[in-house]
Parts: structure tokens; sequence; C-alpha cells
């Protein structure tokens, strides 16, 4: 029996030596299973493609290393929302029932995110938007779980006002219309820059408002009823292919010509696709271009890897779920553990290291601090496509909701 | 009011109803001579799009590419429709309506899985040629040079089927079928074949309406979805079967569009609904349909 005992302690002892010194090759830990649930078709798909290329990208480069905890190997599970809400709640319950999921990157559109967040909240699963930014993700209706990487659209629409508030006053400008996709994202960046610019440029006139249906494919009445409304300038939150629609028969109609449209959405994947088309001079608002950040190593590492791998650029989409990623992994470090409830409070108020720069989440409403930029559209010899030249950057706590209207919000909500 | 407005919104009216025309004849066509109620038209529609796309990267070094690309999208889908309706849709014909309707509306999935898979989930977008590039004017009034094709395209179908189902004996043959296929067959009239060249007429004239889509914005999967309910409001209010009323429904659906954004923009679609709501209350058959059936 003694013998028995001996070997026993010896074995014991090696198998804890081993797991000490290399903890990947010991007891083999539990997979990391992460839910993705993204437009791969309807109108987010255009976005979408590059954020499921850049979170691939990511978790080949941390399973490489064993996964999270260099223990934790990770396994994507790939879900299509149809960029609809209904849709995206039923895969994001299946990613949860039957994936056994521990957290849920997305998310497009934000009447997706708004509709899956209380089903994360209700499992205790993480869930971080990486691409729709409607405010009221985080704002009001508050869940602890979910997390914002994206300049949301109040930031957003705050570096729009800033920006049209100065060219505003220094052309004389009195009146605007406003045209914008007919859903939570639309309607929210719209009321927010109306309400920032009554604000910032009390001088200004709304004359008219225009919702055309997420998914128009023909803006030509809205173009012709926006130019007979004479506006000194237009201000525009259309989504996706509606934007590279709206921009092409915009063009065809000389409107960028007669009526200026300054700080509309026009991410990095429209300055690729529209690279012949799109008119140079237009002021435009982007959530995360690679090229201002190619001094940040992680950027510059992050962009020629998703070149080599899949031979394009990144647009604003890859980046901002690469981060969202890279934000799960630091949270989990920071953890020292993958259950979502230790890792939903250790990225409370947590500053990690992102393509963007070293970046925080405030803590009220789990928003991350990162920058909108606004530029000219302009070409770049050393780019196939145009970038933003004479680029501002406007940085999250420069751009977000003062809290104290957070507190307010939520209160009027109860 | 200004009536250089009227001009600008009555013309992009115009052309919003052209485009719906083009798609919607070919549904109509279809449901009002075989009884079928094409589901899936607006996916092959979409189809007609990614083929305008194919064949006019094929040729984008040349300026005629677009205008070579836009028939052989319109060919290419013929050629897909007569496979569909040989294979498929023939063997439906004596079913009931939900089967129909079960068969086309599995068509829409299918199709659409057939693009992603063929031409995967990334938008696709044509340059136009320059000399639909910039916008024209009238009187001052700036207005997209494309579509003035679009309105020619337009006419040029309507003229083309009137002048098909008037003057020519299989046109009247297909008349007749709208009323009675079994008086036609009596006479000893092939009508599986004749049912065979609606359908691919129809399919065609979706696929050209496609293409014609095509370099308006940019092509993306989901399109369809957004379409096929217009192109059913304007069959609803002009009477399914009925060319005139088509043609009628159409403009009335682009026009009410039109002048809804610039007086009421948050109702504009709404308006349309209430309108094709009224037409199946008050009128079934349409405007210019026609109960009698066999």
């Amino acid at each position: 029996m003694k013998l028995i005992g001996k070997i026993v302690l010896v074995a014991c002892s090696f198998l804890l030596v081993t797991a000490l010194v290399n903890p990947t090759s010991g007891i083999a830990a539990e997979s990391y299973h992460l839910g993705v649930d993204l437009a791969i078709t309807g109108t987010g798909a255009l976005y979408c493609k590059d954020g499921i290329d850049a979170i691939k990208l990511a978790v080949d480069e941390i399973n490489s290393k064993g996964g999270f905890l260099g223990k934790h190997p990770i396994k994507v599970f790939v879900r299509d929302s149809h960029t609809k809400p209904d849709v995206a709640v039923r895969e994001a319950k299946d990613l949860i029932l039957r994936e056994k999921v521990r957290a849920i990157l997305g998310t497009y559109s934000s009447a997706c995110a708004v509709a899956i967040k209380p089903i994360a909240r209700e499992y205790k699963v993480l869930h971080i938007a990486a691409i729709s930014n409607s405010e009221n993700i985080t704002k009001v209706n508050f869940s602890p779980y979910t997390y914002q990487v994206v300049p949301n659209s109040y930031m957003q629409a705050k570096a729009v006002v800033l920006g049209v508030a100065k060219l505003a006053k220094k052309k004389g400008w009195k009146s605007y219309v406003t045209i914008a996709s007919d859903y939570e994202w639309g309607r929210s960046t719209q009321e927010n820059t109306v309400s920032l610019l009554k604000q910032f440029a009390p001088q200004l006139k709304l004359k008219k408002e225009f919702w055309p249906r997420l998914g128009e494919t023909q803006f030509t009445s809205y173009i012709t009823a926006i130019m007979a409304q004479k506006p000194d300038f237009a201000i525009g939150s259309l989504a996706s292919k509606d934007n590279v629609a709206w921009n092409q028969q915009a063009k065809a109609y000389g409107f960028f010509k007669k009526i200026p449209f300054p700080g509309s959405l026009i991410s990095v994947s429209e300055l690729i696709i529209q690279a012949k088309t799109l008119p140079r001079g237009l002021v435009g608002l982007c959530r995360a271009p690679f090229f201002a950040h190619m001094d940040v190593p992680m950027m510059a590492d992050f962009v020629k890897n998703f070149r080599a791998k899949y031979n394009r650029y990144p647009s604003d989409w890859g980046v901002m779920e690469y981060d969202a990623v890279y934000a799960l992994k630091q949270g989990i470090e920071k953890a020292g553990s993958i259950d979502s409830e230790k890792v939903k409070d250790a990225l409370k108020g947590l500053t990690i290291n992102t393509t963007r720069g070293k970046l925080f989440f405030r803590c009220i409403d789990n928003q991350l601090s990162c920058s909108s930029y606004i530029g000219v559209v302009s070409d770049d010899p050393k780019y196939p496509f145009p970038i933003y030249h004479d680029l501002v950057e406007v940085n999250g706590p420069d751009s977000w909701r003062p809290e104290a209207e957070i507190v307010a919000a939520r209160l009027n909500e109860k | 009011m200004d009536f250089s407005l009227v001009i600008a919104q009555f013309l992009s009216g115009l052309s919003r109803g052209m485009m719906l025309f083009l798609i919607a004849s070919g549904l109509s066509l279809i449901f009002g001579v075989m009884n079928i109620l094409n589901f899936a038209h607006a996916a092959l529609w979409l189809a007609g799009a990614y083929f305008c796309y194919t064949f006019w990267y094929l040729m984008q070094g040349y300026g005629f590419g677009l205008w070579v690309a836009i028939p052989l999208a319109a060919l290419a889908m013929a050629a897909i429709g007569w496979v569909i309706e040989v294979v498929l849709i023939r063997r439906v014909y004596d079913r009931e309506l939900s089967e129909q309707l079960l068969l086309t509306y599995g068509l829409i999935l299918v199709i659409d899985d057939l693009i992603k898979l063929t031409w995967g989930a990334e938008d696709k977008l044509i340059t136009r040629p320059p000399l639909v590039a910039s916008p024209v004017f009238f009187f001052g009034i700036p207005f997209d040079s494309y579509f003035i094709f679009v309105i020619l395209i337009g006419v040029a179908v309507a003229i083309g089927l009137w002048l098909f189902l008037k003057k020519t004996r299989y046109g009247h043959i297909v008349r007749a079928a709208v009323f009675s296929r079994e008086m036609v067959g009596a006479l000893g009239i092939p009508i599986p074949r004749i049912y065979t060249g609606v359908f691919v007429l129809g399919i065609f004239i979706a696929g050209l309406a496609g293409a014609v889509q095509a370099p308006v914005g940019s092509i993306t999967l989901g399109m369809d979805t957004a379409v096929i309910v217009q192109a059913f409001c304007v069959v609803v209010i002009g009477g399914f079967g009925s060319l005139l009323g088509t043609f009628v429904g159409s403009m009335i659906v682009g026009e009410v569009y039109a002048f809804s954004i610039l007086f009421w923009p948050q109702g504009a679609l709404a308006l349309i609904f209430i309108i094709t709501a009224l037409v199946l209350i008050a009128r079934p058959w349409g405007l210019f349909g026609t109960p009698m059936r066999t």
C-alpha cells in the first residue's frame, strides 16, 4: 500500500509541476466559446464581412499562443443576423443555449444590438457592440454585460456638430435639412445632431427632416425634394449600402456641387468601394480609420496581418471588431478567469490597449473612450483609394454625453 | 408653389415608376396568364443585377460595356427562367395556390443562397460610363441622366409588350389564355408551350429590370425583399394581368411616393399601402384588371 501511495504522490506532483511550468500542456483547459452575431446578409453585409474577418484574425493570433490566458483556446461561432432584430435575437439565444458561448460580439444594426441586450443580460453573457453605435445601447435600460467599443451616435453627432458649427459661422449658413435612415441608429443620430446644433449653432434653422427606409435603393425623390428646399447645407445619417446608393445618385444629380453635405458617414468601406466615384473634397465622418493610427504598433501589425491574410485593407468595422476581441482578452487577463461575471466586473473602467491607442471604458455606461474622425476626402499616393486629409480627431471624453444627462435619462426611464 | 419643384418631383416619380413598371410587368404577366403568383420574381430581378455586374466587369475596359451587359443579363435570366419553368413551375400548375406559393417562396431562398455562393456577400458597384455619369438640366432642374435611359427602356418595354399582345397571333393567344385557358386548349393550342414562353418572357423582363437597376446604386443581397412589396402594390393597384394597369399602377406608386416625400416624408410608404388597401377593398381585381376568369 505504501508503494502505491508513493506512486500516486509522485504522479500527482509530476502533473502539478507540468501544469505550472507549461499551462497549455497540462490538464486540458476548457475552450472559450465566442459568439458572433453579425449581418452576413442584408443591409449590414457590407460592413460585417470585414468585422468577421478581423475577429477570425484576432482569434487566430490569440489561439497561436494557447488561447485566452494561454490555456483556453477560442472557438468561434458565427451567425447571420440578416440585419433583422428578430433574427439577431433568435441567433443570440441559439448561440447561448446551444453553443454555450460566454460572449457575443456584434452587432449590425443598432436595432439588433438593442434587441439582444436583454438576452445577454438574462443569460449573463458578455455582449460587445463594435459596429452598431446607437447611444441607447448603453445609455438607457443599462446592462452591465453590454460594452461598446465604437464611438456612439451621440459622440459622432457631437463631432459632426462641432465641425459644422465652425463651418456655419465661417460661411454664414442659416438653414439645413436632415436625411437619415428610418431606424434606431438613424433616428438616434439625427436627434442628437439636431439637439446639439441647437446648442452649438442656435442661429441654424432645421427646414425639414427626411426619413428614407432602411434598404432604400432609389433616392431620386429625396434628392430633388432636398434641393427644392434650398437649404444652406444638409446633414445625412444613412447606413451602409444606403449610403453608397445615396452618394452615387446624389453625385449624378450634381447634388454635392449645389448643397454642402458635411459630416455624413463615409467609412473606409465607402472610401475603398467608391474609390473611383466618390466626390473628392467631401467632408466626411468615420469611426475608426486605420490610416489615422499607423503610428500605433498594434494598428500597424493589424493592418499588415490583415492585408497578408485577406489581401485588402481593413475598414473601420474590421478595426473595431479586432479591438473588441482584444478588449475581451484584456478583461479576461485582468479577471484571471473566463467566467463572464468576473470578466464583466474586470472590464468596468478598464484601460486597454487597442489599435487606436490606449483607451478606457467609462464606468457609467461601459462606453470606450474612442475618437470620432472628420476629414476631407482626398487622393493619397500611398493608397489605391482616397483617404481623409486634414483629419480632425475628436476624442471620446470631449464628445461623449455628460454623465449627469445619462443619470437623468435613466431616472426618467424609471 | 414653385413650378420647377413640381417638375423635379414629377421627374423623380416618373423614374421611380418606370423602374417599378419594369419589375412589376413581368410579375403581372406571369400571374395574369399562368395564374402563378411568383414570389421569387424579385429574387430573379436581383440575379439579373448580379449578372449585369459580371458582364460589365468582363467588359469594363470598353466604353460599351454596360450597354452590352444589360441585354446579356436579361438573356441569361431568360435562360434561367426557362429551366425553372420546365423543371419546377410546370409541375404545380394544377396545384393549390398555397403549394405554388410555397414553391416560389422556396425558390427565393435557393436563389438568394446561390447568389451568395456565386458572387459572395460583398456589395458590387458598377461605374457608370461618362455618358450617364453627370446630370442633365430641364429648365435649370438637374436630373440624373441615367434615368433618361431608364425611362426610355420602360417606355420601350411597355410599347413592345403592347404590340406583342395586341398585334401578334401569339399575343392574341396569350390574352385569350388570361380569360380561359381551357377554351384555348380546346382549340388545339399547346398551353404548356404558351406558359413556358410567357414565363421566360416575364423573367427576361425581370432580368432586364435588375440589370437596369444595377448601376443606380450598389448591388447587395437583400435588395429583392425591399422591392417585391412595392411591385405587389403596383400589380394590386393596376390589376394582375393588365399591362395598362401595371403601367398606371407603377406611375401612381412612383408619383405618390415622390410627392409625399415633399409634403409628408414620414408617410410616403404608408400612403402607398393605404391606396393599395383601398383598391383591394373597392375593386379587388385592380383598376384595369378584370374579374372574368375561368
